[in-house]
């Protein structure tokens, strides 16, 4: 392998970060470019629950020193948004019109909070918890002993009202058929689970789905939340918790396959030799499933940049989850799911 | 160049020139028509949204007309390619977009065409009048069989041509698939009622609810070739193709045994004729195309609780546009990706209740263009259903044919370069001929036989394709006009969609929205050339530039066909030639021509029109 390769990973998460470190063991003198569309260096979005807890400087969340990356010899590029592939010539177009070549892609772009298509004309009035600003904003919104009303309620929405309940707030969940995404229960499971749900404190609304989101003139982010039974209930943020997509729209005209997300195979390679993906953007061939199948869950995003990282350095690997896809509950009654876990 | 009739001139400050293109000394040329291969091979290779237009539809100069104001010569400039642009503007399947210069890679999303061509004539005024160049009367009398696009895009252009045409239809109104098979709030049926009858007023006779065909009070098609000098057959694809399944028998078909299961266009259809229709609870719709989402929309306005399509590919892979995709996902239709269906759950009262698919992976790219799925073994499951609709595709019916003609393996008409069949004076136009198209398509179609019919009829041509090239004084578009996002279509809001099937979803562009989304165009119609002669290699052009649209180049390959091919480019100034506008890089920013200070940078607007001959 020339050490003039250009190694670029889009993406500033986990899947991207692991990537670039072990390509950085194995290749000391290839080039390596991280470009995040972020603004903050790598953080760990497993912690940011911690915002309501009073963990509110960016610093305490940063996964390596600020000085990580120098001393790695990794460019970092934030604030980047890449608007295109070209695979023919191996460049990425960027939207400040600069183009950047690459010897070796890895996409780690993730995914973003999923908006039911029907809910699409009120997402300005509802708030995210996909970053550390949007976080401290959601944080600052919610009064002391307010409310936070959960839409759909995924397991980043159950993990984050745990925090949210035990700071002195009230989370009131409104119930979908993607509660408790990214586990599939069974409508026996679910009875159990949303059991759990209310053990745990989260009011649980099963009144149907969401109608419509209202703003409550002159209260900053307070909302009035209706529902397809004509109830309607009022909260300080409405937060929504649908699962996640993947961040694919860049690659509508590269020629790589994808269904939802990127087609790979299992050592996570696109349909293009030197382009590999990893993390939640990415539906692996899982031969046990006889289908393309996401794998979410910090250790298997993990797995993922360690895997294509060996893949783009040579090495043969083949990615294997090992996180449980079942959710438990404790002992004490409350709930419990794999996908909390992280080192 | 050949034909041509060029005029250079030096002109100076105080010449009156009233009568030609003045702009002070530099070198200007008056309006020339040319049929030269180069000027006409330009037009194709730099203006690609208009070679995609199946009906050759100058896309700059309409879009170019809405940023002047000007939406009625808009709308005629549609006109003259596509006789339904208030139709097309809702509905075209845009082949135009995806290959749109703005949409390349670096420049950002394609330019709204479609949504353009429907604010020409949303916007123009309410006493516009459209124009028409008629012929003289010729005396010869055409009947064509089918009053869908293909059909009255022919008829429309024989009656200019002056020929006096019958159209034969046997649904109650002319219009097609337009009519019976796009839903109302996809298209509403007061524009289509105009741009038809504004198609067929020239003097077209439509006979609507007759029927070609061999039963009885039919009318058969041989009675028409004995009354008329040429038929038309325009009769498109009104058969739903069956769904293949295993443990079916060739002559058997499943769909149409069970009562809670039904072929998608016939669906349409009914719906269409005015029948009651109703669905279960929980509809599945099988299929990738318009016909499958226009389904699954039209089932969710009917009342069902749950409604999903299946298809073989992913999404990113179907031949439908992002917006409809978009807008049948806000209503609440999920797009079940990766699965073919290969049987059918019927219970024992003979109640279909559930479909099985196997679960695909991509596989390469057929001949066709579209993505291949290979099925992998030992992976089926099943989706349950109340109601079942099938849109896996549509063929023609040919059965009405009691003359002798050619079909070929498909058993689709066979025609030659004529459009004429085996059968002397009997042509073929349209979807029947090519299967299942678009409305574009069709359209494109109608318009080309309706001149090959014309060339046949009258025993010449009478006319042909030239390369109208008018200088233009400035450069009219702006640097940044480059960093205007495209401007989305406003929607009707979900909850507000369902109580009424003729709520149109798409509210169109007003008129802000429609200027800066024209202002986006790039104008591909231009072109920026520089005069070698005058040129003193200066690189002020070329330091201006704001991409690498300038070029210095050794020579220009020259194609078999007369039109320029790659450039030789060069990096070294002493083996330049010339200095070259590359028009693929180009955005018509005027950068260039503003600061040539020999002024040997011309600019001039190239478009293909019809002339006579």
């Amino acid at each position: 392998m020339p050490s003039s390769t250009h190694h670029v990973v889009l993406g500033n998460g986990i899947a991207g970060n692991h990537a670039a470190s072990v390509i950085r063991e194995r290749e000391p003198d290839s080039r390596i470019t991280i470009v995040s569309a972020g603004a903050l260096l790598f953080y760990n979005r497993y912690d940011l629950p911690n915002v309501f807890r009073g963990r509110q400087h960016w610093v305490d969340y940063l996964v390596h020193p600020p000085e990580y990356y120098e001393s790695r010899n990794i460019t970092l590029r934030r604030k980047t948004q890449v608007t295109e592939l070209d695979t023919r010539t191996q460049t990425l177009s960027l939207a400040h019109r600069e183009t950047l070549h690459y010897d070796k892609l890895l996409i780690a772009t993730g995914g973003h909070a999923y908006i039911p298509e029907r809910l699409l004309d009120y997402t300005k009035l509802m708030l995210g918890f996909h970053n550390f600003i949007v976080a401290m904003q959601a944080q600052k919104s919610v009064r002391k002993g307010g409310t936070v009303i959960m839409l759909g309620g995924d397991v980043m929405g159950i993990d984050l009202a745990r925090t949210v309940i035990a700071t002195g707030h009230r989370v009131i969940l409104v119930l979908d058929s993607r509660t408790f995404w990214p586990h599939e229960v069974t409508p026996s499971e679910r009875v159990k689970y949303l059991q759990a749900l209310t053990n745990m404190g989260v009011e649980v609304q099963d009144s149907g789905r969401v109608e419509r989101i209202e703003m409550i003139s002159g209260t900053g982010s307070a909302r009035r939340v209706f529902l397809e039974n004509g109830e309607h209930i009022r909260g300080d943020v409405v937060m929504p918790f649908y699962g996640l997509v993947p961040t694919v729209d860049f690659l509508a005209t590269s020629g790589i396959d994808m269904e939802r997300g990127i087609l790979v195979n299992p050592q996570l390679q696109t349909v293009r030799d030197n382009i590999w993906a990893a993390g939640d953007v990415c539906q692996i061939w899982s031969a046990k499933h006889n289908a393309y199948r996401f794998f979410y869950g910090y250790r298997n995003v993990k797995a993922m940049g360690e895997v294509a990282a060996h893949n783009m350095t040579g090495k043969k690997a083949t990615f294997t989850s090992t996180v449980s896809e079942e959710l438990v509950i404790n002992r004490d009654g409350t709930l419990y799911s794999p996908y909390w876990e992280y080192d | 160049m050949g034909n041509e009739r060029v005029r250079r001139e030096y002109l100076s400050e105080d010449e009156d020139l009233s009568q030609q293109q003045y702009f002070g000394e530099r070198v200007v040329t008056t309006v020339r028509f040319s049929t030269d291969p180069r000027d006409i091979g330009w037009v194709r290779e730099n203006v690609p949204c208009q070679a995609a237009c199946p009906a050759d539809t100058n896309i700059p100069g309409y879009i170019r007309t809405i940023v002047e104001g000007r939406y009625g010569r808009s709308y005629e400039l549609n006109r003259i390619a596509n006789i339904l642009p208030g139709v097309l503007g809702r509905i075209c399947s845009r082949p135009c977009e995806p290959v749109c210069r703005h949409g390349w890679p670096g420049n950002g999303k394609p330019v709204s065409i479609c949504h353009l061509k429907r604010s020409a004539a949303t916007l123009k005024t309410e006493s516009h009048r459209i124009s028409e160049h008629l012929y003289t009367p010729t005396g010869r009398r055409v009947a064509i069989v089918g009053g869908g696009p293909a059909g009255l895009a022919a008829a429309h252009d024989l009656s200019i041509l002056g020929h006096s045409v019958t159209i034969y239809e046997r649904e109650v109104r002319a219009g097609g698939m337009l009519r019976y098979g796009i839903p109302q709030f996809r298209l509403p049926r007061d524009i289509l009622d105009i741009e038809v009858q504004n198609a067929t007023r020239m003097g077209v006779t439509v006979q609507t609810g007759v029927t070609v065909g061999n039963g009885e009070g039919e009318v058969p098609l041989s009675d028409l070739r004995s009354q008329f000098d040429a038929v038309l057959l325009a009769t498109g694809c009104m058969a739903a193709m069956p769904l293949p399944l295993r443990d079916q028998d060739t002559d058997q078909d499943l769909v149409a045994q069970l009562p809670n299961a039904e072929y998608g266009l016939d669906f349409l259809l009914d719906l269409h004729r005015g029948k009651t229709k109703t669905v279960g609870q929980r509809v599945a719709v099988v299929g990738a195309g318009f016909t499958a989402l226009d389904c699954a929309r039209v089932a969710r306005r009917l009342g069902a609780e749950t409604v999903s399509i299946h298809i073989r590919t992913s999404e990113n892979y179907i031949p439908v546009m992002d917006e409809e995709i978009l807008e049948a996902k806000r209503e609440g239709i999920p797009i079940r990706g990766l699965r073919t269906p290969v049987a059918l759950q019927i219970d024992d009262n003979g109640v279909g209740t559930g479909i099985c698919f196997v679960q695909n992976r991509l596989g390469g790219w057929r001949a066709s263009g579209r993505r291949e799925a290979i099925p992998i073994p030992g992976s089926e499951f099943t989706e349950p259903f109340d109601t079942l609709l099938v849109a896996v595709g549509q063929r023609t019916v040919n059965d009405y044919l009691d003359v002798p003609v050619e079909l070929d393996r498909w058993g689709n008409i066979h025609i030659g370069e004529d459009d004429m069949s085996s059968v002397k004076g009997l042509f073929a136009t349209g979807d029947f001929v090519s299967g299942a198209s678009t409305v574009i398509e069709a359209i494109g179609h109608g318009r080309e036989t309706a001149v090959k019919l014309d060339n046949w009829l009258m025993g010449r041509v009478r006319q042909h394709k030239v390369v109208r090239i008018e200088p233009v004084d400035k450069p009219v578009r702006e640097r940044q006009f480059d960093f205007i996002e495209r401007q989305d279509m406003p929607t009707a809001a979900v909850s507000d969609r369902f109580d009424q099937m003729s709520t149109e979803v798409e509210q169109g562009l007003d008129a802000d929205h429609s200027l800066e989304e024209a202002k986006r165009c790039y104008l591909c119609y231009l072109k920026y050339e520089i005069d070698v002669d005058n040129c003193i290699y200066c690189r002020a052009c070329i330091e201006v530039a704001p991409r690498d649209c300038i070029k210095l180049v050794e020579g220009v390959a020259i194609n078999d066909d007369g039109t320029y091919g790659e450039l030789e480019e060069t990096g070294v100034w002493r083996d330049a030639a010339a200095i070259w506008i590359d028009n693929d890089e180009c955005i018509r920013c005027g950068a260039c021509y503003t600061v040539c200070p020999t002024r040997c940078i011309s600019i001039t607007k190239n478009e293909i029109i019809t002339q006579d001959i």
